[in-house]
Formats: C-alpha cells, sequence, structure tokens
C-alpha cells in the first residue's frame, strides 16, 4: 500500500514551530494529488483571476459610462477588454466549472481519487503558470490587445510587433494542455472508476454534464492549438499562414477559431446545466423530470456544438449555402435546449419546494438563460445575424449565457457544494441577498446593451460622442456592473463569515440525493469508508428512503492513496520558463526544456515499482492507461486533420515556387514510409514478447522498432536539408509553410515516440520490465501504430495524389 | 478481469505487415500509370484507406479490443473528417484534388 495522505494540514499545536508548519502545509498543497484539494486550488485560483477579470470589466464599464470619456487610454481599453474575454473564458469560468469537477466527481459516482491524480496537479499547475504568464504581460507593459478572438492579421507581427500577441498565444498553448490533461482524466475516471452499478445512465446529470464537457475539450482544442501553432510560426519564424500577399487566407484562423470556440460556449455552459440537475431536484424534493431525455439533449448540444461554428461568421461572407447550413444547424441546437429547460420547469412543477440560496441560483438561471437563448436563436438567422453583428447586442446575448448561464451556475453549485467542500454552512439570508443584487446588478448591466446594439452601438468601441443617445443606457449599465461588483463581494464576505464562524454542516445538510452527501463533510481523503452500494439514479435518496436495508458498515481496510508529488509542479514550472525563454531568450528555452523533460521523466517513472500501481484496471475491464490513450489519440485525429486540411486548402495558392510537384521525391519518400510501416510489424512483435516475458527477443523488438524511427527521421532530415538547397523554405512560399509544418509535426511525433521506445528498452536492459509491464509497452505502440497511420494519410494526400 | 481480448498471432501480423507492403507498392506504381488518371485520387484515397484500417484492426489491436475503445477512437476519426471536408469547402478550396 502507497503512503496514506494527508487531508489536512499538521494541527497548529504540534511539537513543530509555527514557522516549521507552515513550511509542511505549504508544502502539502504544492505536492497534493488529492482530487478535494486540487479542487480547492482550483476553485481560490480561478475565483482570484474572476476578480481580477471582473476589475478589468469595471474599468470597461467606467470608461463607456459617460460620452467622450477618458478613463483610461484607447490603447489600455483595447487591452483591457482583450484580457477581461480571456480571463474570464480560460481563468475564471473553466477553472471554475474545473473546481466542481475536481471536487464532486469522484464523490458523486463512489470512487476515491481520479484515475490519474498525479496528472490532475499537473494540469491545476499548468493552468496557474499560465494564467500568471498571461498576466505577466501587465507588469512588462505589452498587454495582449488584440481580442479574446484574436482575429488575423490583427495578430501579425506587422500589426501587432510587441510581444502583447505572444504573451496570449503562449498562453493559451500552455491552458490548452492543462485543459487537455484534466478533460482525458476525467473521461478515464468517469468511464472506468464506476463503482459496481453506477451504470451510465444511473450517473448524476451532473457526471453526464462533466462527461460531456471532456469530450468537447479534447475534440475541440486541436484546432485552436493547430491555429495557433500556425500564428506562433508566423510570428517567430516568418511563415506565411495568415498573410494574404502570400496566398494566405484570414478565414482560416476564424474557422479555426470558431471550431473551437463555438464547443467552449457548451465547455462554459454545460457544468452549469449539469448543477442546476443536481440542486433543482434536491430542493424540489422530486426526481429531475425527463432525467434521461435531460442527459440526452446534453449529448446533443455537445454534438451539434461542433456543426455551427460558422454561424459567428456569417458577416464573413461565406455565401448562401453556407449560411443556410450553419443556420439551420444553429437553430436545431434549440431544441436539446430548450427540452433542458422544459424538463427542470417540469421538476419544479408540484414539488415540495425549499427555496434555499442555491435553489434561487438554479432558477435564476433558468430564467437569465432562457433570454441569453431566445437572443441567440436570433442571430442564427443570417439576414438579423448581419444587423446584430459586432453590436452590443451581442454582447448582451453573450452576457446573458455566460453570466446568466455559467455564472449563476456556478453561484448554485457554491452554495449547494460549499457545506461538503468546507464542513460549514454559508449564511442563507446574506446568500439571498446577494443573489438579488447580483440577479438586479446583472439585469440593470445588460439588459439595457440589447437596446444599445439595436440603436446601433458598436462593440469594443472606446468612447462615443453624446449625440449618438447612447449616453443614458450606458450609464444605468455602469451602474448596473457596479451591483453585480457589490454581489460578488457578499459572497466573499459571507465565505469569510462561514469559514470563521458558520453552523458546522452535517454530511448530508440538504437532504441530497447523491452519493457525495452519503460521506463526511468535509470528506476524509479515502472520500469514503466503504465503496457506496448503487441502487440506481439519487442511489442516496433510494438508500434512505426506500425499501432497501442498512448500509453496509464502514471499514478501512486496503484503501491505497497514492503518495504526494513534486513532479507535477515541476513540469508546469518548466514549461512556464519555456514560455518565457520563448520572448527572452534562447538559454532559457533550452532551460525550460530541460527542467520540463526531466520533470516528465521522473513523473512517469516515479511509481514504475510501486506494486500498487501496476494494475490499473477498471470497471470497464480495461487499463486507465489505455483508454487514456485511445481518448488522446482521438484528439490526435483532430489535430493532424485540422494540418492536413490546411495543407490541402492551401496547395496551388502560392504566389511562388516551388510547386510540390517540383520537389516532392516520391521513390525517396517510398522507402521511408516502408521503413516507418515496418517499425509498426516490429513493435507488435515487442509486445507479444513482453508480455510472454521473453526478455531477449523484448529488447531486440523494441531497439528494432526505435531504430526504424531514428531511420524514418534521417530520412526526414535529409529531405529537408535537400529542400531547403532547392530553395524551399519555412519563409519560401505557402507551400513550404504547410508541408514544414504538417511534416515537422509528424517527425516530432515519430522522436516522441523513439524516445520512449529508447526509455522502454532501456528499463528492459536493467532488467525493470516483464510481463506484468506488458500495458506500458503496448500504450507506447498504439502511440507508434498511430504515427504510422497519420504518415499512411500524409503519404497519400501530400506526395501521392497529384 | 481485463476484457482485452487476445491479439493477432505473429502469423498473422506478418501477413498484415506484407498486405501493407504490397499495397504501398501498389500505390505508388498507380500513380505512373496513365490509365488510371480518371481514378486515380478516389484510388489512391481507397488504398490509404485500407492501410489505415490495416495497422488500427490488426497492429493496434482494435478488432479484438472493447468497443468503447473502437468508439472512443472511431467517433472523433469520422467527426474530425467531417469537419474537416467542412472547413476545406468553406475555404474555397474543396476539390483542390483538381486543380
Amino acid at each position: 500500500m502507497g503512503a496514506a495522505r494527508s487531508h489536512r494540514a499538521p494541527p497548529a499545536g504540534h511539537s513543530r514551530s509555527a514557522p516549521v508548519s507552515w513550511v509542511l502545509a505549504t508544502a502539502s498543497w504544492i505536492t497534493t494529488v488529492d482530487h478535494k484539494r486540487i479542487g480547492i486550488l482550483y476553485g481560490v485560483t480561478a475565483f482570484a483571476f474572476f476578480l481580477l477579470g471582473g476589475l478589468e470589466a469595471l474599468l470597461i464599464r467606467l470608461q463607456l459610462a459617460a460620452p467622450d470619456a477618458h478613463v483610461v487610454s484607447a490603447e489600455t481599453y483595447n487591452a483591457l477588454f482583450t484580457m477581461h474575454g480571456t480571463t474570464m473564458v480560460f481563468l475564471a469560468i473553466m477553472p471554475l466549472n474545473a473546481a466542481f469537477f475536481n471536487y464532486m466527481v469522484p464523490l458523486l459516482i463512489g470512487a476515491r481519487d481520479v484515475a490519474f491524480p498525479r496528472l490532475n496537479a499537473l494540469s491545476y499547475w499548468i493552468l496557474l503558470f499560465g494564467g500568471l504568464f498571461l498576466n505577466a504581460s501587465f507588469l512588462v507593459g505589452t498587454p495582449p490587445d488584440v481580442g479574446w478572438f484574436g482575429y488575423a492579421n490583427l495578430t501579425s507581427k506587422q500589426f501587432s510587433p510587441s510581444h502583447s500577441v505572444d504573451f496570449w498565444l503562449l498562453s493559451l498553448q500552455l491552458l490548452g494542455v492543462s485543459s487537455m490533461i484534466a478533460a482525458i482524466n476525467f473521461i478515464v475516471t468517469i468511464l472506468n472508476m464506476r463503482p459496481p452499478g453506477m451504470r451510465l445512465m444511473r450517473m448524476p446529470v451532473f457526471v453526464w454534464m462533466t462527461l460531456v464537457v471532456q469530450f468537447l475539450i479534447v475534440l475541440a482544442f486541436p484546432p485552436i492549438t493547430v491555429g495557433l501553432i500556425f500564428l506562433m510560426f508566423d510570428r517567430f519564424f516568418g511563415s506565411h499562414f495568415y498573410d494574404v500577399a502570400a496566398g494566405g487566407d484570414l478565414h482560416l484562423w476564424q474557422h479555426l477559431f470558431w471550431i473551437f470556440g463555438h464547443p467552449e460556449v457548451y465547455i462554459l455552459i454545460l457544468p452549469a446545466f449539469g448543477i442546476v440537475s443536481e440542486v433543482l431536484p434536491t430542493f424540489a424534493r422530486k426526481p429531475l423530470f425527463g432525467a434521461p431525455v435531460v442527459v440526452y439533449s446534453g449529448v446533443l448540444i455537445g454534438f451539434f456544438g461542433f456543426g455551427v461554428w460558422s454561424h459567428h461568421m456569417f458577416a464573413a461572407g461565406m455565401g448562401p449555402v453556407a449560411d443556410a447550413a450553419f443556420s439551420i444547424a444553429t437553430m436545431l441546437i434549440a431544441i436539446p435546449t430548450g427540452v433542458k429547460i422544459f424538463n427542470w420547469l417540469a421538476t419544479l412543477w408540484g414539488g415540495s419546494i425549499r427555496a434555499t440560496t442555491a435553489f434561487h441560483f438554479a432558477v435564476g438561471l433558468v430564467g437569465l438563460f432562457t433570454i441569453g437563448g431566445l437572443s441567440g436563436i436570433m442571430h442564427a438567422s443570417p439576414p438579423v445575424d448581419l444587423q446584430q453583428t459586432d453590436s452590443y447586442f451581442v454582447v448582451a446575448h453573450l452576457h446573458y449565457v455566460l453570466i446568466g448561464g455559467s455564472l449563476f451556475g456556478l453561484f448554485a453549485g457554491a452554495y449547494y457544494w460549499w457545506p461538503k467542500i468546507t464542513g460549514r454552512l454559508l449564511g442563507e439570508r446574506l446568500g439571498k441577498l446577494q443573489f438579488w443584487v447580483l440577479f438586479a446588478g446583472f439585469n440593470t448591466t445588460f439588459f439595457p446593451q440589447h437596446y444599445l446594439g439595436a440603436i446601433g452601438m458598436p462593440r469594443r468601441i472606446y468612447t462615443y460622442a453624446g449625440a449618438t443617445g447612447w449616453t443614458l443606457w450606458n450609464a444605468v449599465s455602469t451602474v448596473g456592473a457596479f451591483g453585480i461588483a457589490a454581489g460578488v463581494l457578499l459572497f466573499m464576505v459571507n465565505a469569510w463569515w462561514s469559514l470563521r464562524a458558520g453552523a458546522p454542516a452535517p454530511a448530508d445538510p440538504w437532504d441530497g440525493r447523491t452519493l457525495e452527501w452519503r460521506t463526511s463533510s468535509p470528506p476524509p481523503p479515502h472520500d469514503f469508508d466503504t465503496i457506496p452500494p448503487v441502487l440506481g439514479r439519487d442511489t442516496f435518496w433510494r438508500e434512505k428512503y426506500g425499501p432497501r436495508g442498512a448500509p453496509p458498515a464502514p471499514t478501512h481496510d486496503h484503501i491505497h492513496l497514492p503518495a504526494p508529488s513534486h513532479w507535477p509542479v515541476v513540469v508546469g514550472l518548466g514549461m512556464a520558463v519555456l514560455a518565457v525563454g520563448a520572448l527572452t531568450h534562447l538559454t532559457i528555452v533550452l532551460m525550460g526544456a530541460l527542467v520540463t523533460i526531466v520533470g516528465i521523466f521522473r513523473l512517469a517513472l516515479e511509481h514504475h515499482r510501486t506494486p500498487a500501481h501496476e494494475h490499473q484496471t477498471g470497471g470497464l475491464g480495461l487499463d486507465h492507461r489505455k483508454v487514456a490513450l485511445w481518448v488522446f489519440l482521438g484528439s490526435e485525429c483532430f489535430f493532424f486533420g485540422t494540418l492536413i486540411a490546411t495543407y490541402l486548402a492551401y496547395r496551388g495558392r502560392s504566389v511562388v515556387g516551388p510547386e510540390p510537384h517540383e520537389i516532392l521525391n516520391i521513390p525517396l519518400t517510398t522507402v521511408s514510409t516502408f521503413d516507418l510501416l515496418m517499425s509498426s510489424l516490429l513493435m507488435v512483435l515487442a509486445l507479444a514478447a513482453v508480455e510472454r516475458d521473453d526478455r531477449r527477443h523484448a529488447r531486440l523488438w523494441l531497439f528494432g522498432t526505435a531504430f526504424f524511427g531514428l531511420i524514418f527521421l534521417a530520412f526526414q532530415a535529409w529531405e529537408f536539408t535537400q529542400f531547403v538547397r532547392e530553395g524551399l523554405t519555412l519563409q519560401q512560399n505557402l507551400f513550404g509553410s504547410t508541408f514544414f509544418v504538417l511534416t515537422g509535426f509528424h517527425g516530432a511525433h515519430v522522436a516522441v515516440g523513439v524516445v520512449w521506445l529508447l526509455s522502454l528498452w532501456l528499463l528492459d536492459l536493467r532488467g525493470r520490465l516483464r510481463a506484468a509491464d506488458a500495458v506500458k509497452v503496448e500504450v507506447a505502440g498504439l502511440y507508434w501504430h498511430f504515427v504510422d497511420v497519420v504518415w499512411i494519410a500524409i503519404f497519400t494526400l501530400v506526395y501521392l495524389i497529384p | 478481469m481485463n476484457v482485452t481480448g487476445a491479439h493477432a498471432t505473429v502469423r498473422t501480423y506478418l501477413k498484415v505487415a506484407l498486405v501493407l507492403t504490397g499495397v504501398t507498392i501498389l500505390e505508388v506504381g498507380s500513380i505512373y500509370i496513365r490509365q488510371l488518371t480518371p481514378i486515380i485520387v478516389p484510388l489512391l484515397l481507397a488504398m490509404s484507406a485500407a492501410k489505415f484500417a490495416l495497422v488500427v484492426l490488426f497492429f493496434m489491436h482494435l478488432r479484438y479490443e472493447s468497443r468503447v475503445l473502437t468508439l472512443l477512437f472511431c467517433g472523433p476519426l469520422l467527426l474530425a473528417t467531417g469537419i474537416m471536408i467542412a472547413l476545406m469547402t468553406l475555404t474555397g478550396a474543396f476539390l483542390v484534388f483538381g486543380r
């Protein structure tokens, strides 16, 4: 059994001196891998960023409160709305959702932790360093100022020569890595760590919505990652992805951004829908009406979310067919969303309502999100949208969705689960006051913006003349913004009071329906003394009020909890240093890379010989690591799909040569393709040898696979060198940009695979790779084969098709 | 219990490798045959897809694995394919093969 971790810091009265206790307590938080503590870290960090984003919003509103105002300069104003949007989306709402995922999902499904606790910590540290890196741009005087959407070619070196855009794109890459790691972790946790009886349709709706959101993250982030890579190459290395003069298409960025950006809306809102679906049945003392339909609706929203991105681009001139297709798809998505609204209302109908603060916020969401949804349907019509695009009407719409929806849902969750997390109750009277102040402030701020947009006020405008007739409603809107700030302040007062003097919370303060209420408040480090029985949907309710007998007696036997680890923070720090180096000096890049690589190796090998980590088979009968790798490969389909699609879209658009047919060496590439295909054969032979504990052949085939990979890389290096000699560089033309980035990233994947295989080979040489470790070889092999199939596609689409 | 089924035999792996080699030779050979020009694009795509499927089914063992893993991979693969075709269409570059 691994070392059991401590949930709480050592008590103050311990024999150690106070400073030592403080250091130990801090260290215990830095090295924690407990999902509950990581959830708290997410929550506190995200709330701090939320306050920062809110402060930026207040400055924006002060600037617009009166005509011809000069509260801030125009440049500062651009930076404020850019940082407000980026912060609220990536550093506030997303991680606030993640706080609930982390803390609640294992408790809701009856698990003791997430599938990969150390990766969970890693995703948090990357988020923190990514957020700090983004905001460090203020300290050096170059905050991003191109909007949270960063449209090309405003982001080009020509129009944004300072480091402002570099801060933005590098931090988004860091935050993307964080989100991706967390998403894979939660997919594996939810699919593979459910206890017996917790079938998919018995899962709480919040867990379902969490699952849908994680898939959205895994599949929607790769296109924006590729878009940011293109931008990075344009800015750092002089490629031409967004260079119109070289034949580039500015719409490409808009497509890549919104292929991510629209699912991102659901990434932000679906967790709130999940929270509401837990809160309303609890306080109506009724099961959720049509719960399976609510689940299906959430899944459909997620799926349709991938087919509506271009409704953000109706004004870009895509043509009537594309406009019609995306208009229909957008209207379709209103159906499952409407279904949810009616299901929530039907849940309340005839219920025995307890109007707690959490209930207030949940009902508030239903009303306010409906307003935001209705204005959204208006945008689904291209002619109407053309009138509303870039006006304050859109600002009103999106805030009704993201504050009226996401934020109200998050506050519902905060009031609902606070007793479970802290062991204290929040003040109900103060909570209800907060709700009404926030509700009034929110509507005062954003409802007038519908009107401002309708009478022609553009968004992102620095100031306006008094003669426009926008003065009154802008002043009202600014007053409302301070109402929102007062509401948030009341929450902080309530939280502070609760932590200092709040009434102790029992295990089940709300007469709850789901498993988290079955354990103490706060839960013990191992969550549950025994894995709880699952009797159906709302299992705890059935256990309390159903015909079953008493629950099994608690036992503490055989509970394994992973030991704390400092390697996640080291890796996160290394990645941040890499980003800093990208803006300063190559030496710092190399230092960051070294720390990151060493950290990753130490993280990977930390528990290589820990028996408790040997078998990670979950409820599906599958190893966690294998499920995780397959999920990752699913996201890689999007990553390479985007790279290949861009190559094909740009094919033949270069304004100068050389062209592909003048330079591609098909016979040579055929040999390297054959080499890579055969490496896959060696890989399966290596796996078969490891599985039968045939050490000699395992070593031979593992090394052979890596060696074939090295040969492939040598071919690629030779090909690249030849191309450069013949005048094809990354900077030469669009073909050079797309070709080198596509094949270069494939080569980088091969290189990672070679390092991975050689690491396994070295472990084998040292006698540390046995039949029990076969899954580690299998996972490496899956990655290797995927790299192979990607090359099969590249070989045909890039080299062979004329 | 791990539901992972038995993997293919070494003999099967060798057969798959042989087929992959053969199809690669056919792919490369077909681009030099003038008579195949009208159908070269779908032909190459079909052969590439066949190779892709062989590696995924046999070397990656998807043929022998839980359906969950098939869903986890094939769902995103199909979705990515659809979105990328739409992306190429919207950037005015679809049927690039004809240029």
